[in-house]
């Protein structure tokens, strides 16, 4: 909200510079976001008299004027339509610098000399208007400096008043922080009515359908306006709170709600079909146009202002341009009310308009405004629009509640805050804002909050007042003490934690998505999941408009987009938050991603490309250590099936006989879409699989006191059998003294025979009980070698 | 040699009583010349190893000259070390070189392999973390310090634990289809974790000390400094007897260590719905110590956290006793920590994943 300093002063006498009232008021709860100061740099710009308007002889858009500036006429060209001969306009003569620091030159415009410039308000900094020069009152005299017309250089503080304090959003309700915060008065002018006429109940009546939606509808009549523009004083402070001044009567409306935070509509009386008023709900499809010129369709969870047949407002919101006020108005009803802060908000949510009144609807206005702020636009209309008032205001209105009495215990206050205020202290701050505080005795104040601060409804609403405007720059900071809260389980988030690190240690860098990505993105990882996605109502672009079901679709676009900047190796991870329906409800689940891609950073700097085995098996090689950091034993890799990946390259995850994740090689055809060369290996688990074992089951077994004996052997077998086949043979011979075998080799040749293959391996043999003798480990080694040549038609070269 | 009765000269001087070695300059001298001479004129590596041996080894005679030193005559004693080092080192070189030669007709310089230590280092790198993730991390052990346990909670919230029971108006604009991301069954996104101390205070008694790292959600368009998908960090310590002023000290504790230990905080009044008071938190700038600059456009101060002292409302809603029991909560955004403590000037770098900004954190 904009509070031009001069307005504010009308009712508070607080002479402080605007800089320091900025800094009270922020520190009392009333953000001040910025200081304008309007009109500074308008030193040399000066009253212009429109002598003659001519038009250009080589440009339709502009014309030739002279202007008189208070001594000569000079010529301007000017591209503005609202110039007129006899015109008094902003004027910037030869020399004059402007606000955005611009200086007036004679120039020549497609031919003809212009020596100054007729200046809109948006140029001269006093407003956003570009609509045409600004146009100055008749009776001012050329050549008088703008600023002497105008009062001098308004500052405006621009102010974020916070959702609770509906009654700062008026010049009268700062005035009364103001005054609170610097302990002076607060002076509200009494406006005092002329009244003639015929009386209101005879102009018009009011039907409220329900209080609960209009606790209280006032009405008047105003007859003979004369509709003009308003005075320069007026428009001014309309122009510095961001009002676009139009006419006297609407002006005085809007001029009446910035004043006190009243919002009022005034229609135009011949237009109100059987000259009354229905404040009722909006039939469903019943449709109306407001005055921004929309058709707009109503629902029945709308209050409208009705005529007998039809609406002519959506009530607190925005006029119907049916009843708009116009040149041809001569009576005006002038409608001051309040409605239902809920019913106000839904229904300009619902039709997606926003307006100064209903801004203040929405955050509750205050019934005992709403005749006064009546009676001061009535008074502004008799003076400024000719208008005689008819005797009388219809008043329909509900009983008020009557708000509870608080109390304020004084000791409550000091623990609460951790400060010792002193009771005096707080009641004279009470008392400052204008809250009737009775001191109970025992330290205890009772309060009745007035009607402007229905936010204030409990105790601790009240010592948040105290503290706000005592000021909590004085609050001690007590040192903290550490509290052991002793059943506090957060193992998860720190095994998770723990996680991370051991990830980050395996050469792995983390990554974050956002949660949500576009149907696309994840229909190119495979559609079978389409039924169970999360879509969001109302997605901000379609780019983000569904919930991720799994992390691989945006791992894979993280390693394709740094392919695109020439980072061709990457290995990354990222832990986050999956969705999906399950049984009817959405649900959700903390996931593992790890992707890999180029060659290990830190590795040497072969020249060789990088293979899908060596890729995968990276993969395998992190899962494989995080597992056994994480005590976790036995994920078991077995083929899988998943559109994402290669064929023949796709493994399902498995502990404990439960699938807890995939992984495999990304399809060519997706790598293609960031032009990835290099084989890409992918993992996604359940978070919860890797990090279930929370506490260290590790125990103590003895080191081994006797040597070990190692043997080599060579497996030549079909490609068919697999590293898993040979190892499962080995153990299934398993002598006890067999304590470790390890791969050490693959070869293939040609003497080997197509389709056949090496492995080679290093058995190790120990026993705990003494020292094995040749004979004993070759026999065990024999036994072993028979077997694989049995069960697997092994070859075998012994090492 | 001269020989007299009981005693028997050797290399490095002459043996007395009992085994006894008197060294004396003269014969060392000779010594020396001897030793150098064996050096220049022997004809293999095993010739001058033997050389070495003799002169220098462990057992030979430089060592022994040195472990008797202190018999040597006190006016000569000084030289007899200095003679005696620069023998060593003389002779270590002579030999080296010595050994090049008889190793290939190249002098030693040109000849022997020499290791380039600038290669490049092998084995495999740490990763690194993202900044959002470091915040957090560091942000739940400054909290941890004082004993504040983590706690989690769904990303996919009911009204009831975002919005009603943080004693938000049905009608507060933060509902809105326009600012919550709502979802078909009657559900919504978070937009801040405190739903998370809803369920925490729902499941147990106070005392209550946690924290609540989390993704959060709001329907921002995404700019330089917004983003629809973010994250906070929550506080909530509920007890008997807290204080405003205890929640002062926490922020400004967590301020010294997260900034820098001449950060100052501050508080503004403010408003938010489940707390009463409520202030806002300001952290003096770490970068030009409140003087006013850039990252804190100029105000000496920047805005962190939003906090207050729970709304007894909130407490009847769990079911505490809103009489007996106090508390405090904040809340605050990692990705603006994380901005201002790295000077990352835009929001979007922590959701591109791009390698040349990753990996400028570790
Ligand atoms: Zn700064």
């Amino acid at each position: 909200m904009k509070l031009p300093l001069s307005w504010l002063r009308e009712y508070v006498a607080v002479e402080a510079p605007a800089e320091e009232i900025a800094e009270r008021l922020t520190f009392s709860g009333t953000e001040v976001e910025g200081i304008e100061h309007l009109g500074a740099g308008c030193e040399d710009i000066i009253v212009g008299e429109i002598r003659t308007v001519t038009a250009h002889p080589k440009a339709d858009r502009l014309r030739l004027c002279r202007v008189f500036n208070g001594t000569d006429e000079v010529p301007v060209v000017c591209g503005a339509d609202n110039v007129e001969v006899g015109a008094k306009a902003a004027f910037a003569p030869l020399g004059a610098t402007l606000p955005d620091g611009m200086t007036i030159k004679q120039a020549k415009l497609r031919g003809e000399i212009s020596q100054g410039m007729l200046c809109a308000e948006d140029e001269l900094g006093l407003s956003s208007d570009h609509g045409g020069i600004m146009l100055l009152p008749p009776e001012t005299v050329a050549g008088t400096p703008l600023l002497e017309v105008l009062g001098g250089v308004e500052t405006v503080l621009e102010l974020e008043v916070t959702w609770n304090r509906s009654d700062c959003l008026s010049v009268i309700g700062m005035a009364r922080e103001v005054a609170a915060l610097y302990g002076v008065e607060l002076k509200v002018p009494q406006p005092v009515l002329a009244e003639s006429g015929k009386p209101v109940a005879e102009w018009t009546r009011v039907e409220v359908a329900d209080a609960a939606d209009c606790p209280r509808y006032t009405a008047r009549v105003l007859t003979g306006a004369v509709l003009k523009p308003s005075p320069l004083w007026m428009r001014r402070r309309l122009s510095c709170c961001g009002v676009r001044p139009i006419n006297n009567v609407v002006d005085i409306t809007n001029y009446v709600m910035l004043e006190c935070g009243q919002p009022l509509h005034a229609f135009d009386f011949a237009m109100l079909t059987d000259s009354r008023i229905v404040v009722r709900r909006a039939a469903t499809g019943e449709r109306m146009a407001t005055l921004d010129d929309e058709e707009r369709e109503l629902t029945s969870e709308m209050l409208v202002i009705a005529d007998a047949e039809r609406p002519v407002a959506v009530a607190g919101i925005m006029g119907g341009a049916g009843s708009e006020i116009g040149d041809s108005t001569q009576t005006v009803l002038l409608e001051s009310a309040t409605f239902d802060p809920a019913l106000t908000h839904r229904a300009s949510v619902a039709l997606g308009l926003s307006t100064d009144a209903s801004h203040r609807f929405e955050r509750t206005v205050d019934r005992s405004t709403t005749e006064w702020a009546s009676r001061r636009a009535a008074v502004l209309m008799s003076e400024l629009a000719d208008a005689a008032v008819a005797p009388g205001m219809i008043d329909v209105q509900a009983e008020p509640e009557t708000a509870a009495p608080i109390a304020c215990r004084l000791a409550r206050l000091r623990a609460i805050l951790g400060v010792p205020l002193e009771h005096s202290e707080v009641l004279r701050i009470l008392t400052a804002l204008q809250i009737p505080a009775i001191d109970a005795g025992d330290d205890v104040i009772h309060v009745v909050p007035p009607s402007f601060r229905p936010d204030l409804k409990i105790e601790a609403d009240l010592i948040e007042e105290v503290i706000r405007v005592h000021g909590l720059d004085e609050l001690p900071a007590a040192d903290p003490i550490g509290r052991i809260v002793v059943d506090a389980d957060d193992a998860r988030p720190r095994a998770v934690a723990a996680c991370r690190d051991h990830l980050v240690g395996l050469g792995l860098s983390e990554i974050m998505n956002y949660s949500f990505l576009s149907s696309r993105a994840l229909d190119r990882f495979g559609r079978e999941g389409v039924a169970q996605r999360v879509e969001l109502l109302d997605p901000v672009s379609a780019d983000h408009g569904v919930m991720r079901d799994s992390l691989i679709p945006q791992m894979a676009e993280s390693l394709g987009r740094n392919v695109t900047h020439q980072e061709l190796d990457a290995a990354c991870f990222e832990i986050g938050r999956v969705f999906f329906r399950e049984n009817g409800a959405i649900g959700e689940e903390d996931r593992l991603a790890i992707g890999i891609m180029g060659r290990a950073a830190g590795s040497s700097t072969g020249g060789a490309p990088v293979t899908p085995e060596a890729t995968f098996l990276r993969l395998k090689g992190v899962l494989e250590e995080l597992a056994r950091v994480q005590n976790v034993r036995d994920v078991a890799w077995t083929p899988g099936d998943d559109p994402a990946f290669e064929t023949g390259w796709c493994v399902a995850l498995s502990i404990d006989g439960v699938v807890v994740g995939r992984a495999g090689l990304l399809t060519a055809d997706i790598r293609h879409n960031w032009r990835i060369q290099n084989p890409v290996a992918l993992m996604e688990l359940k978070l919860d699989s890797i990090i279930s074992q929370l506490h260290d089951t590790t125990s103590f077994t003895a080191i081994p006191v006797y040597p070990s004996v190692a043997r080599d052997l060579a497996v030549i077998v079909d490609e068919a059998v697999q590293h898993g086949d040979i190892l499962r043979v080995i153990n299934s011979v398993s002598p006890e003294e067999l304590t470790d075998i390890g791969l050490f080799d693959i070869f293939r040749s040609k003497e080997m025979g197509n389709r056949r293959k090496s492995m080679a391996y290093t058995l190790t043999y120990r026993s705990a009980e003494r020292t094995l003798t040749d004979e004993e480990t070759n026999s065990q080694h024999a036994a072993i070698m028979d077997r694989l040549r049995e069960e697997l038609g092994a070859e075998i070269k012994e090492r | 040699m001269a020989t007299t009765k009981g005693t028997k000269s050797t290399k490095v001087g002459t043996r007395v009583r009992g085994g006894e070695v008197r060294v004396d300059l003269e014969t060392l001298k000779k010594t020396v010349d001897e030793g150098l001479g064996e050096a220049r004129t022997a004809e293999s590596a095993d010739a001058l190893e033997a050389v070495r041996i003799t002169y220098l080894g462990r057992k030979g005679l430089m060592p022994q000259v040195m472990k008797e030193l202190k018999s040597v005559a006190p006016e000569e004693r000084a030289e007899v070390g200095r003679l005696a080092n620069s023998f060593k080192n003389e002779l270590a070189a002579l030999l080296e070189s010595r050994r090049g030669e008889l190793n290939g007709a190249h002098s030693a310089s040109d000849e022997a392999p020499v290791f380039d230590f600038t290669l490049p280092g092998q084995g495999s790198r740490r990763g690194t973390r993202h900044p959002i993730s470091m915040v957090i991390e560091e942000a739940v052990a400054i909290f941890g310090r004082m004993g504040f346990t983590v706690a989690e909670g769904p990303d996919v919230e009911t009204p009831y634990h975002n919005f009603d029971a943080l004693n938000t108006a049905a009608h507060h604009p933060a509902r809105d289809r326009q600012d919550t991301f709502w979802l078909d069954d009657g559900n919504l996104l978070r937009t801040q974790t405190s739903p998370v101390q809803i369920r925490v205070m729902e499941s147990r008694q106070p005392p209550v000390r946690i924290v609540t790292p989390g993704r959060c959600y709001r329907r921002d368009t995404t700019d330089a400094t917004h983003s629809a998908n973010f994250h906070q960090i929550e506080g909530l310590y509920v007890d008997h007897d807290v204080s405003l002023a205890d929640l002062k000290g926490a922020l400004a504790y967590f301020a010294h260590e997260m900034m820098g230990p001449d950060v100052a905080v501050r508080f503004r009044p403010h408003f938010f719905p489940f707390t009463e008071p409520s202030v806002e938190c300001d952290f003096s700038c770490h970068v030009c110590g409140g003087a006013g600059c850039r990252v804190c456009k100029g105000s000496g101060w920047i805005e962190i956290a939003g906090a207050g002292m729970v709304d007894p409302r909130v407490f009847e809603r769990v079911g505490y006793d809103p009489e007996s029991t106090t508390g405090y909560a904040f809340g605050m955004g990692i990705e603006r920590i994380a901005m201002i403590r790295y000077g990352i000037p835009d929001i979007r770098l922590l959701y591109e994943n791009d390698m040349r900004f990753l990996r400028q954190f570790s």
